[in-house]
């Protein structure tokens, strides 16, 4: 007989900290900081233009969002069940970082195939120390140690993932192209473990945005560089890729097309900062590589005035 | 150390609590336990409480190591049966200048207090604090800062319900009005607040000579806050003052909140329809608050036609059939088409109301277009809303107008672009099928479910799949071995992983439903195969599943 199968589930303890976490409650700092040695191990064996199979539906920022993460599950369905790609993003802003960043982490670990994280322009050291992470990880647990266990992660999130079908191929990442990574294998070559650059290739990746105009151009951003139709068009070609999907951008719709289809920009927070009346989205990619883009408005919030979304402008008239 | 305390030491004690130096007179005090104790509790109680008490005179840090001490103190005057006797020192204490000795002494007081037989307590302690809440309160409702008002106004409800009628009457009545009549509409509101609560206090008599005057200027206020909360306060104020006073007096100022010129005001009315038509002769409904709920489903703001349409067929009851009909299912099917999403989804919750009023005929005829339209609402919470509610309808208009209208709905849903509807699909067909038997779902349902694996998508695939195991609990074991497990044991070859390992779960729920053989035959070859797959979590799911095949179902 193949020797009886194990008896007790050696992911219980994770299983548990995963259903701790969808009732939005963070874990102990103890429990964290064993997540994130784990959660380190399995993305240093990951590569910096990460494989990832189709099917899988592809998400932008979340920035702490917690509860439209998880409307954003009940409407692409459940992890594992599902399989996610999300761009980067996951904290600051957003009332919830600890949380947000802890889920995705634990279902990282739990099911490394299942979900892909990339690394976002702020999942890194400086960013979070302005726009609101640390201050967050400080008011939950008294100290910087989980933000500091946070961010010593982000170091090994890969950059970039290459969705890949039987034709084609979707390159994902958090910001956009860079003008010295003409090939993926530019990228593949990068050395990552370490806090994003103020400049330079790995910088460019987290930071740039597509432009109207062609060639490169100056970020008012102050980093990363914008790029126009002409580059995607030239980059897509040169890899075999089909698409450049990328978060980064507030878009209103929560998907918005760029340099005509070659560039997709997600952005899956709704109402983002909890008063930019945008939609989500979410870009499905089938079995067959074809795409279908979900948008979403956010959670209904139990006893939350219900005057901050109001898609159209029907504010009410005393708001104005 | 004790042996040295107890005998000459004492003595020194006694004396310096005479001293002139407040510094020695500290430290007597603050061992004013020893010195009971040497004294005994019959000359603690004879001499040296009359002493203390004579003296209260003293500098605070004395007096704070006083009232801390005497909290303690009732074990040394001869226990519970003695401690009222503690009470007016400490009484004395807490009305001194300084605010840290008053807590000290409060804090005594209570503990004390507690340790009082019932009778006692009852006796000696509730008056003092009676007395002193009352002369408190008053004074606080009548603080020149706005916000000691407003947190007094907050609490007079409360006040009221635990103090004796007379005194309500008496004293608080006066208060009442002058908060009433505050010149910050902040304040007002609070005592509106407590209206409710007040008038219950008072007594239907009382309330209604008292308070109806009162209620009639609020409902007309200037501030739209303080008219506000008369609505949201009206109905409590209906029970207190009776049916024949909410009939004649309070139904003009209802109708008046109905038509408030601030939206606000309107929702709170509007969520009060059925509550307060419930007080009402059902003619009475029809002749002024009708025609108001006809206006409010028009309103301009979706939330006051939210908050209407979350109660309005509560009404119905009231009403009874044929009012119903004429009166509210016109109001019903214009708020089921209302273009916001919130007001639809609280029509729809309410469902099952309407239909033990007006009978499931009648609601198939007049609801179901609407329904079968809100079933392709493009707000996925609505159709949410319509799935769930598949069940409740199948059941009372039976097998047939279920194949023919909510069937072909129900299909359509297992194959929603959102997860969360097609997950409901599963438990509404489950829920359908265990309604109307095992071999209608074979014939009506099972078929068209399965026809649904051919999906070119993984997640709908994944969907057929919960839809078996859901269906399997009802469906014979002829369907479940020979229609049903085929089609999971062709999934489990499928290419996508995730397919492959809901397989393995659903196997694991399958195995206790089947017999010996067609689980070694069919079910254990295939969860083998499954843990040899080269996905991690294939393998894993299939192993749970097999270890529960072995074990009787306990992974």
């Amino acid at each position: 007989m193949a020797s009886a199968g194990p008896p007790e589930n050696p992911f219980a303890d994770l299983d548990s900290h995963i259903q701790k976490l969808l009732k939005c409650e963070p874990l102990p700092e103890a429990d964290v900081k064993a997540l994130c040695e784990k959660a380190k191990e399995i993305l240093a064996e990951e590569s910096n233009v990460q494989p990832v199979r189709c099917p899988v539906t592809v998400c932008g920022d979340i920035h702490g969002q917690f509860n439209d993460l998880l409307e954003l599950f009940r409407i692409g369905g459940d992890s594992p069940n599902t399989n996610y790609l999300f761009m980067g993003d996951y904290v600051d802003r957003g009332y919830h970082s600890v949380e947000t960043v802890s889920l995705l982490v634990a279902l990282k670990v739990r099911f490394r195939d299942r979900i892909t994280i990339l690394r976002g322009n702020h999942e890194s050291r400086q960013i979070t120390q302005v726009y609101g992470f640390y201050d967050e990880c400080l008011r939950k647990y008294g100290s910087a140690d989980v933000w500091k266990a946070f961010t010593d992660l982000f170091d090994y999130l890969p950059l970039t993932g290459l969705v890949e079908g039987k034709v084609g191929g979707i390159f994902c990442l958090h910001g956009g192209l860079s003008p010295t990574m003409e090939a993926l294998d530019h990228i593949r070559a990068l050395d990552r473990i370490q806090e994003v650059p103020h400049e330079g290739p790995m910088c460019d990746l987290l930071w740039s945005d597509p432009d109207d105009r062609g060639g490169w151009g100056i970020s008012p951003r102050g980093a990363g560089y914008t790029f126009g139709a002409d580059i995607s068009a030239s980059f897509n070609h040169a890899n075999g890729l089909d698409l450049i999907s990328r978060a980064h951008q507030l878009v209103m719709e929560g998907y918005n097309w760029s340099h005509e289809q070659a560039v997709v920009t997600i952005f899956s927070a709704p109402n983002y900062c909890y008063r930019c009346g945008n939609l989500a989205a979410i870009m499905e990619v089938s079995d067959d590589m074809s795409r279908t883009f979900q948008k979403f408005e956010p959670a209904p919030r139990r006893g939350e005035p219900e005057t901050a979304f109001r898609p159209g402008g029907a504010t009410p008239d005393y708001f104005l | 150390m004790a042996a040295d305390d107890s005998l000459l030491p004492i003595a020194i004690l006694i004396d310096e609590l005479k001293s002139d130096e407040p510094l020695r007179r500290l430290n007597s005090i603050s061992r004013l336990g020893l010195i009971a104790q040497a004294l005994g509790e019959e000359r603690t109680r004879s001499e040296l409480i009359p002493f203390l008490s004579e003296n209260v005179d003293d500098e605070d840090e004395v007096l704070l190591a006083q009232a801390e001490q005497l909290g303690n103190f009732v074990p040394y005057v001869g226990g519970p049966q003695y401690a009222y006797l503690l009470l007016p020192l400490l009484e004395t204490l807490s009305t001194v200048e300084e605010t840290v000795v008053r807590d000290k002494a409060v804090e005594s007081l209570g503990k004390v207090g507690s340790s009082m037989p019932d009778s006692h307590a009852c006796e000696h302690f509730v008056p003092i604090v009676k007395a002193e809440l009352r002369q408190l309160y008053t004074q606080l409702c009548r603080d020149e800062t706005p916000m000691v008002r407003r947190a007094a106004a907050q609490r007079l409800g409360g006040f009221a319900k635990v103090m004796e009628r007379e005194y309500c009457s008496r004293e608080l009545m006066p208060l009442f009005t002058d908060l009433t009549q505050d010149d910050q509409d902040s304040v007002r509101l609070l005592a509106v607040e407590s209206c409710g609560a007040f008038a219950q206090a008072l007594g239907q008599a009382e309330a209604t000579s008292h308070l109806l005057p009162i209620i009639h200027k609020f409902a007309q206020d200037k501030s739209w806050r303080v008219r506000y909360n008369v609505a949201q306060q009206l109905v409590v104020l209906c029970d207190a003052l009776g049916t024949d006073v909410t009939r004649s007096e309070l139904t003009p100022n209802f109708v008046r909140l109905l038509r408030d010129s601030e939206a606000e005001v309107r929702v709170a009315a509007a969520g009060k329809v059925s509550a307060f038509s419930k007080l009402l002769t059902p003619q009475q409904i029809v002749t002024s608050v009708i025609p108001c709920v006809r206006e409010l489903s028009m309103d301009s703001s979706q939330y006051v036609r939210a908050a209407l349409a979350g109660v309005v067929m509560e009404m119905a009851p009231v009403l009874g059939k044929q009012l119903t009909i004429d009166h509210l299912v016109p109001t019903f099917l214009t708020l089921l088409k209302d273009m916001y999403p919130d007001v639809r989804l609280n029509v729809i919750s309410k469902l099952d109301q309407v239909n033990q009023v007006i009978g499931i005929d009648l609601l198939a005829q007049s609801l179901l277009p609407a329904i079968e339209e809100l079933a392709e609402d493009k707000h996925w919470r609505v159709r949410l809303a319509i799935v769930e509610h598949i069940p409740l309808l199948a059941s009372q208009l039976g097998p047939d107008f279920f194949q023919e209208k909510l069937g072909p709905q129900c299909m359509k849903s297992l194959e929603d672009q959102v997860a969360s509807i097609r997950e409901a699909a599963t438990r509404t067909l489950q829920k359908v099928a265990a309604e109307f038997g095992s071999e209608w779902a074979r014939d009506h349902l099972v078929p068209h479910v399965l026809a649904l694996i051919k999906n070119p998508h993984y997640l709908y695939r994944m969907t057929v799949l919960v839809a078996i195991s859901m269906l399997a609990t009802i469906v014979s074991q002829d369907v479940l071995c020979n229609v049903m497990l085929p089609v999971l044991t062709n999934a489990a070859k499928d290419k996508v992983p995730n397919v492959k390992f809901n397989v393995a779960k659903i196997m694991e729920k399958l195995s206790g439903l089947v017999g010996r053989n067609v689980l070694e035959s069919t079910i254990r070859p295939v969860l083998l195969e499954l843990c040899e797959d080269g996905d991690m979590d294939v393998r894993f799911y299939a192993r749970q599943a097999l270890y529960a095949c072995d074990h009787g179902g306990q992974a």
